[in-house]
């Protein structure tokens, strides 16, 4: 069919340029009415918790949607009754060492399976990925009575102490599949270069292949820092002390001490969010685009 | 030739520089993989130790399937036997694949058995040796509490526990001698390039084959025992019949399945509707076989029945009506208007949030309280404030209730505290399957939707013709992540959970938790958390099976 006959077989006659303009200014209200919608719904929990943050007790238990007065000292009542300044430490070194293992082990791995042809390489990195399948449920467990049994066998306890909280994590399936992907994408050329050079593998890996992936490791620093924000479940079970105890535990905890006080816990919250948020929106750009490439969540 | 000549001959330079380049993929792998392996893949083989055990705490008795039928009634023994069928169908598809590649080459590789009998006894005497050697290994533990820990100490506990199992080291440590020498004397003898391959499907074909019948056999006598006990209470267990009228509904099930997928295949009219008509009587009479599960899951555990319950009005509550919002914001977004980068951050914002803290905000505005956010809002709405997360009614109950309507307690619906968890989890999604589902228009061509404007189609028909048939992978992938999320689901629902709601919020995961964190029943839980894993795994493949066939790569 060439494209006269397409216009021929045309239902509608086009609209005069007047009246286009006029259709497409409405269409432009309407998508801008929906998006405002949804922008709204997902905003109001942030205004509220910020606008509640900020009251008198009296005045959170009103229905009064924004303070009179603004009581910032709020906020230093919620970071010195809920030790948050001890919570927050305990979570940034946490996820520091834990970033630092599982960045040093996955780009390793990743490189190797990416770039260096062995025996059953296929093979293994199969079985890795299907690990991926496996609920948490599983393996908490085992897990549990496997860091307990390393605490007691060896020098230093595990349980309520940094190794149970971030040894188990420094082997990260996602992060060497995410960096295999990427180093897979690195090419040949450079590498034959570096042979040329009297180059191996360490040199190209270090020297070539890690400056160009910037993007990929950043992407995995911020998702270990919201993946350690949001952790549970294990951090429940290894720390019964405050002393190692990492924020999520620490607010969850406040929120159920501090119950009707909820000035104050949203204030709590608040602070919670201000780390992640902040790391969000300086790297927002890079993050979203490779949430969308790697269809894959943190 | 003298010996350093041959070994030059076997050590070329190529064949030491391949040697260097397997050596340095093993070493950069080692670390990661061990982890991996430590924290990742033996737990599954430790969770399935424990599940077999009276574990509270400290292990104790070998109770076999006990925490399994506990759990899930006589649908254990059923299972078994399905698990131990898969097995064995398993192992006739392996030796099918094997003859056909033989028959390719013109190879006769029968004899290659013997070898892959010695390997597969291998892997068996390893895991029996390691049935053995786990418990001694954890004993160290114990055994060290309260002493001073020295070196001396450590490894005199150590040498005693692998003293303790000797004898069936000795058994792996000699099979694989023995092996060895046979593998490598079949691959010189007959140097046949496919050689070492038959070896492993053959080795895997023994393997599955011993799978299937042990299990078939241990099932069998778990089932005999389970009658000999109830001969003594006087309670007729009835598996017999389960297991056939179950078995028999899943045959009707998958034949109707076949038949209704050839119907479309017919010519003619009326074998088309025979066809159906078949396949319509097939399903009710395999919907009357079911009917034994019921029973069955009246023996099992109530909470566990209760918690797949919810996590399944999770699931259907949260994942249908985030995809439906996040399409349609994406699809708007994707007019690329002035400040669409403002909502997608926006949109995304929650998402990116820590669940804890997000949580804590939702708890607030969804109080009991009449002042609470959501409350005065149904105030000025004239309608009655409600008790949310402290409500273990039924959200349709409630509605109907409102309208004097009487309502049957069956139909009742989520408890209104788990439709606050619903309303969190997809405000919190909303974000990522928007981004995802941008992702996914960018590759749907512009010339598409034009071509169809100039035929005069409107927004609605572009959208149901054109982008939704377009978008189906991207619906499936998050479809599935959706609802696997919503079975793993578990440190919201921690934080939301209120004693008042009546255990009307606790998802499996949760109720898994509890089990070992607040009843320290380490056995029985991981039982439980074995039924989600099976449940997790037939989701996905009943996914893929049902939503992959209609999903359009176009």
């Amino acid at each position: 069919m060439d494209k006269k006959s397409v216009f021929q077989q045309r239902r509608k006659p086009l609209p005069s340029a007047g009246s286009l303009k006029w259709v497409l200014t409405v269409r432009k209200a309407v998508v801008y009415i929906f998006l405002s919608i949804g922008a709204f719904v997902s905003l109001v929990p942030f205004v509220w918790m910020i606008a509640t943050s900020l009251k008198s007790l009296g005045e959170a238990l009103t229905s009064r949607f924004f303070p009179t007065e603004l009581h910032f000292e709020n906020y230093v009542i919620a970071w010195e009754r809920a030790l948050f300044s001890r919570y927050f430490t305990n979570s940034v070194v946490i996820t520091l060492i834990t970033l630092a293992g599982s960045l040093l082990f996955s780009i390793f791995a990743a490189y190797a399976f990416a770039r260096i042809e062995f025996p059953g390489r296929d093979a293994i990195f199969a079985l890795l990925l299907s690990t991926m399948m496996i609920p948490a449920m599983v393996t908490i467990i085992p897990n549990f009575l496997t860091v307990t049994w390393l605490g007691r066998i060896g020098p230093i306890p595990w349980i309520n102490n940094w190794p149970a909280l971030t040894i188990p994590f420094m082997g990260s399936v996602f992060n060497v599949f995410m960096l295999r992907q990427f180093f897979a994408q690195v090419p040949d050329e450079l590498y034959d270069a570096t042979r040329i050079d009297g180059g191996g593998h360490l040199r190209f890996l270090l020297q070539i292949v890690l400056p160009l992936s910037k993007a990929p490791i950043m992407v995995i620093t911020v998702l270990s820092f919201i993946g350690s924000w949001n952790a549970l479940a294990w951090p429940i079970l290894v720390t019964s002390t405050p002393e190692w105890r990492p924020i999520s535990v620490g607010l969850m905890n406040f929120v159920s001490e501090a119950g009707q006080e909820f000035h104050l816990t949203m204030a709590g919250a608040f602070i919670t969010i201000i780390p992640i948020v902040l790391i969000y929106f300086f790297t927002q750009k890079q993050f979203t685009e490779s949430i969308a490439r790697s269809g894959l969540k943190g | 030739m003298g010996v350093t000549e041959r070994i030059q001959a076997v050590f070329t330079p190529r064949r030491i520089r391949h040697l260097r380049e397997y050596f340095t993929g093993y070493l950069y792998i080692a670390p990661a993989v061990i982890l991996i392996f430590i924290f990742g893949i033996f737990p599954v083989g430790f969770a399935l130790y424990v599940s077999l055990h009276r574990w509270r705490i400290k292990r104790s008795d070998f109770i076999a399937l006990e925490n399994y039928t506990r759990a899930i009634g006589g649908l254990t023994y059923v299972l078994m036997f399905f698990i131990a069928l898969l097995a064995l169908v398993g192992a006739y598809l392996i030796v099918r694949k094997v003859l056909r590649m033989a028959e390719e080459h013109g190879d006769r590789p029968l004899l290659l058995l013997l070898p892959g009998l010695l390997h597969a006894s291998v892997i068996g005497a390893l895991l029996r040796y390691l049935w053995f050697q786990l418990p001694e290994f954890l004993a160290i533990g114990d055994k060290l509490v309260g002493r001073e820990k020295t070196r001396e100490l450590f490894n005199q506990l150590l040498g005693e526990s692998f003293r303790a199992v000797r004898p069936e080291f000795n058994l792996f440590f000699y099979l694989l001698i023995a092996s060895a020498i046979v593998g490598s004397g079949f691959f010189l003898y007959r140097r046949s390039p496919r050689n070492s391959t038959y070896q492993n499907q053959f080795m895997m074909f023994w393997l599955a084959l011993a799978a299937g019948i042990g299990l078939a056999y241990f099932t069998y006598s778990e089932v005999l025992t389970a009658y000999a006990v109830a001969v003594e209470t006087g309670e007729d267990p009835g598996i017999w019949p389960q297991l056939i009228s179950i078995t028999g509904g899943l045959f009707l099930f998958g034949v109707a399945w076949k038949l209704w997928g050839g119907a479309a295949n017919e010519a003619s009219n009326r074998r088309f509707w025979l066809r159906i008509l078949a396949a319509l009587g097939l399903l009710v009479g395999g919907w009357l076989l079911m009917g034994e599960i019921p029973q069955i899951v009246a023996s099992g555990d109530q909470d566990l029945w209760k918690g797949l319950k919810v996590t399944v009005f999770f699931s259907l509550g949260t994942v249908p009506f985030q995809l439906a919002i996040s399409m349609f914001l994406a699809i708007l977004l994707y007019e690329k208007l002035k400040g669409s980068e403002f909502f997608r951050m926006a949109y995304f914002l929650p998402y990116v949030t820590p669940f804890i803290a997000s949580a804590a905000v939702f708890k607030q505005m969804f109080s009991n309280r009449e002042a609470a956010p959501i409350n005065s809002l149904l105030k000025g709405l004239g309608m009655l404030p409600q008790d949310w997360l402290f409500e273990p009614r039924g959200i349709f109950e409630i509605i109907a209730r409102s309208l004097e309507i009487d309502w049957p307690d069956w139909a009742a619906g989520p408890s209104l505290a788990l439709v606050v968890i619903i309303i969190h989890s997809v405000w919190t999604y909303v974000g990522y399957n928007t981004v995802i589902y941008l992702a996914g228009l960018v590759n749907i061509s512009k010339e598409l939707n034009e071509a169809a404007e100039i035929d005069g189609a409107n927004q609605w028909d572009i959208f149901r013709n054109i982008t939704f048939p377009l978008l189906s992978p991207t619906t499936y992938f998050l479809s599935l992540i959706g609802i696997i999320g919503t079975f793993k689901a578990f440190a919201t629902i921690w934080v939301f959970r209120e004693s008042l709601a009546l255990g009307t919020v606790d998802t499996f995961s949760v109720a898994i938790f509890t089990e070992f964190y607040e009843k320290l029943r380490y056995g029985y839980a991981s039982a439980m958390a074995f039924v989600l894993f099976a449940i997790i795994l037939s989701l996905t493949y009943i996914n893929n099976r049902v939503q992959g066939s209609k999903v359009f790569y176009g």
